[in-house]
């Protein structure tokens, strides 16, 4: 049951650090947050994690003390937070609608779904709005497939969706609450490619 | 300590979940699948309907069987009668099945809502749930690692026990090391993680290496889109795995191990923690395993523990290098090997990396033998292989067939093939390094050797299934997109090389492709050949699999500036093409405001459309993707 008893080697780099300016209660709550951590057991991604559970994300400001308590570089610390794409160091915007990128969304439409979001709510993926309001977050497949394609928010799986139902939900995210002439289209999903018969008067009519 | 044949008999001894005399019992499965569809919502309702109507029954949480096209899944058991699986029971289908299956004398089946029977007859018209026929998703299965997968409480080390958990870990410490290790040899094993690499080999190097402390790793990064195999399994039956790498441990002298587990998988880092610490509380884990000290398995005693680690977010941390690295704090780049693992792995000390399913299997090979694990499967490929099955198939889910099973009985047969009306165009296995298997060949045994044949990889168990409305170009620029997002960038030739594939990629899909891509992709791939890890070298493999497989397609896009499926953004336009009393619906639903009414007729303002598709979905009939070049 021998645990590590070698630390990181990066660890040997660590020269201590002046205090560091910033939000003085922030920091002393991240400090508090990761008091039990050691560098010796290789805690650093549990310290992120926690830390991003507490605040949405990593504020940039509580970085020299996570490496004060890692014995490492804020340099170092860096490069490990900015490896991992789950972890965020901008602060999460009000309203975040989480796309789907994986796979079997993709075949299911899910690119239409980008757009329509993308274009409605005023944001790139990946991008907050200047406002804050609305943010675009890309996720990787968790094996909800059954749901593509698929976007979650506030934990909620939404799927599958047309890209009607999409545009219709980010209206109502933007409060754009939206006149509807006609009732919905009932069913019809995004990509399923054969064109439907509409009506029997428009079969006969528009034919030519 | 107590012993093994204690702790049976303790687990025997506590509560069993059967139903009893007017008190049947309700499971509902409760997993990432499930709770997506509202399985927490459904199971409070359950509780809430009994306890309204004052009725008695025993309700338990499980895994999932896999089924998760149907879920939330609810199965209803009564004492001396099959067990019924009610399907898609979403929360406000509990009162009806309530009333139906609990409520009323005659302790009967909902027809309607029934999905399956747990018998080998169907039931009042419900098929079984077997394997020779009932149930579709069901046929050809061997349920061999799922068998406790939406049968258990995933969360109850008793019922575990209670069949036949930890036996093997029993029978392993009355072993030597050396036949532990033999037995898992003679079974055939290999690494289910991609590379198919024998798991007794790869035991004996760490067994050979002789520095302590010693490592045991699992896989838990699944990061291949579209395989969901490895979370089925942590969330469904979480002791089998903590049991795996504890045999690992006794065979190859580990003392400790860790199990990495994805970022997008919380559900089971939960259900991982709980079953180590139930495990150090009955013994199994921590400085006496199972009492081996007295028994005297090994001077002193063997000792294991095992902790979970959370990842971040990396696909490269999957490979096991770049996993090793996150384990130890940093980024997680993959290294160069060698030194491999079993020489240097985490914090420098010799390590073992496995993937969830093969160390899953190891419980059972030890409790049942290696003969009775070689009964199945093919004539080189012993055993079961879990799959999940997604994209343009009826039925999405997890299954575990015989390895050497022809892909089509689970891509056509199980999931159902595409949906109603289209027609099968390929099967993606594996990953985004696997390559891309044409329809064709749907045919293909589940064993590596076809796959390599074709210069794929069968990969870690994910089949995405394309129908004739995709587009492989698309799916191309997609696989290429994603490795090129993933690269940990130590490589020039992975990096670049990725990046270099997805420019290329992206201007065939606009129609402006040139004669000379192909040739250019090819040199890149061979030169992404020398990359240092997997990632770079089997990045090209989807682009090259196109070569092989959908030149025409390739060259429809390349040399006439068409998309056959309509999918290539830059190579289609929308246009109203009939009048159709559903325009105004275009109209309202249309983003940006493209859909515009002239004149009573109307048309699409080419400017601002963003080709979206919203308004084909509002009239299918009126509005048409046509090709943006040369004749529709
Ligand atoms: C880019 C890349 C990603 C990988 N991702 C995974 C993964 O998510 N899970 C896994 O078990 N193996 C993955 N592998 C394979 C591992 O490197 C390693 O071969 C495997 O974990 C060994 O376990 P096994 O022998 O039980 O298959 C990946 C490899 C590469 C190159
Ligand atoms: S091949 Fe790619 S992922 Fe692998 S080490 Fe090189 S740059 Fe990193
Ligand atoms: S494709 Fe989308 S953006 Fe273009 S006209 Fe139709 S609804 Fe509008
Ligand atoms: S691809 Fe979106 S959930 Fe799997
Ligand atoms: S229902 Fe469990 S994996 Fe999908």
């Amino acid at each position: 049951m021998t645990k590590i008893t070698a630390g990181p080697s990066h660890t040997s780099r660590y020269t201590a650090l002046d205090p560091v300016p910033g939000d003085v209660e922030l920091l002393a709550k991240v400090r508090e947050l990761i008091d039990d951590l050691s560098p010796d057991n290789a805690e650093l991604l549990t310290a992120f994690h926690r830390i991003q559970q507490a605040y949405g994300y990593v504020p940039r400001e509580t970085i020299p003390v996570i490496a004060t308590k890692f014995r490492t570089t804020p340099a170092m610390l860096y490069g490990a937070l900015d490896f991992y794409s789950e972890i965020r160091t901008v602060p999460p915007a009000e309203t975040v609608v989480e796309w789907c990128s994986g796979p079997a969304c993709l075949l299911k439409g899910s690119m239409n779904i980008r757009r329509v979001l993308e274009s409605i709510l005023g944001c790139e993926m990946s991008q907050n709005t200047d406002d804050g309001a609305f943010g675009l977050r890309l996720v990787q497949c968790d094996g909800t497939c059954h749901l593509a394609p698929l976007v979650r928010r506030e934990g909620r799986y939404i799927g599958p969706l047309s890209v009607s139902d999409t545009i219709r939900l980010a209206r109502e995210l933007k409060g754009e609450g939206e006149p509807e002439p006609v009732p919905e289209s009932g069913g019809l999903k995004a990509g399923e490619g054969q064109p439907a018969v509409e009506s029997a008067a428009e079969q006969e009519g528009g034919g030519a | 300590m107590p012993t093994y044949e204690e702790l049976r008999a303790q687990a025997e001894q506590a509560r069993q979940p059967t139903p009893g005399p007017q008190r049947p019992l309700i499971k509902v499965g409760v997993t990432t699948c499930s709770r997506a569809v509202g399985a927490q919502e459904t199971l409070d309702a359950v509780r809430k309907e009994l306890a309204d109507r004052g009725l008695e029954a025993d309700v338990m949480v499980t895994g999932c069987w896999g089924l998760c096209y149907a879920e939330p899944i609810v199965e209803v058991a009564h004492l001396g009668r099959p067990a019924v699986l009610y399907g898609r029971l979403t929360a406000d289908k509990v009162p009806q099945l309530i009333e139906g299956a609990v409520a009323t004398d005659r302790v009967g089946v909902v027809p309607e809502l029934a999905l399956a029977v747990l018998a080998d007859e169907p039931l009042e018209g419900v098929p079984p749930l077997s394997a020779s026929g009932g149930l579709e998703f069901f046929a050809g299965q061997e349920r061999r690692l799922m068998a406790n997968c939406g049968v258990t409480d995933p969360d109850s080390i008793d019922q575990y026990i209670s069949r036949g958990g930890y036996e093997g870990l029993a029978k392993a410490l009355g072993m030597t090391d050396e036949q532990v290790i033999n037995e898992v040899l003679e079974s055939g094993l290999w690494g289910r993680g991609g590379a198919a690499f024998s798991t007794g080999r790869k035991w004996e190097f760490l067994r050979g290496a002789n520095v302590t402390p010693k490592y045991m790793i699992c896989n838990a990064d699944e990061g291949d889109p579209g395989s969901f195999v490895n979370r089925n399994l942590m969330e469904s039956d979480p002791h089998l795995i903590v049991e795996g790498m504890a045999i690992g441990g006794y065979a190859t002298g580990a003392s400790y191990g860790y199990i990495y587990i994805r970022d997008e998988y919380p559900l089971p880092v939960e259900r991982m923690e709980a079953a180590i610490r139930q495990a150090r509380e009955r013994g199994l884990l921590g400085g006496d395993v199972l009492g081996s000290a007295q028994t005297g398995a090994r001077p002193g005693g063997f000792a294991f523990d095992l902790e979970v680690v959370r990842g971040a977010g990396s696909y490269v941390c999957g490979e096991e290098t770049g996993l090793i690295a996150s384990i130890e704090d940093a980024r997680g780049m993959p290294k160069i090997r060698p030194p491999f693992p079993a020489q240097a792995g985490v914090f420098d000390m010799p390590s073992n990396v496995n993937n969830v399913e093969s160390y899953a299997n190891v419980p059972l090979i030890l409790r049942e033998g290696a003969a009775w694990y070689a009964s199945v499967g093919s004539e080189n490929h012993k055993g079961t292989k879990m799959f999940s099955l997604s994209g343009q198939v009826q039925r999405v889910g997890i299954l575990e067939v015989p390895l050497g099973t022809p892909m089509s009985d689970v891509v056509m047969g199980a999931g159902g093939g595409p949906p109603e009306g289209r027609a099968l165009k390929a099967v993606q296995p594996g990953g985004p390094l696997s390559g891309i298997v044409p329809a064709s060949d749907v045919g293909i045994a589940l064993e590596p050797e076809p796959f390599k044949e074709r210069g794929m990889f069968m990969g870690s168990g994910g089949l995405v299934v394309l129908d004739d409305s995709n587009c492989v170009v698309d799916l191309a620029i997609y696989f290429e997109w994603f490795a090129e997002d993933e690269s940990c960038g130590r490589c020039t030739t992975c990096f670049a090389g990725t990046r270099r594939l997805l420019e290329i990629l992206k201007r065939i899909s606009s129609g402006r492709g040139r004669s000379s891509d192909p040739e250019i992709m090819r040199l890149l791939a061979d030169t992404m050949s020398y990359a240092n890890c997997v990632h770079g070298q089997a990045a090209p493999t989807v682009v090259m699999t196109m070569f092989s497989f959908f030149e025409e397609e390739l060259n429809e896009h390349l040399y006439n500036k068409r998309c056959p499926a309509k999918v290539c953004r830059g190579m289609v336009r929308y246009e109203v093409v009939h009048h159709s009393d559903k325009l105004p619906a275009a109209e309202a639903i249309c983003p940006t405001q493209a859909v515009v009414r002239e004149n009573g007729s109307y048309r699409i303002d080419q400017g601002k459309c963003i080709k979206c598709d919203a308004c084909r979905e509002q009239a299918p009939y009126a509005i048409a993707v046509v090709d943006e070049f040369g004749p529709g």
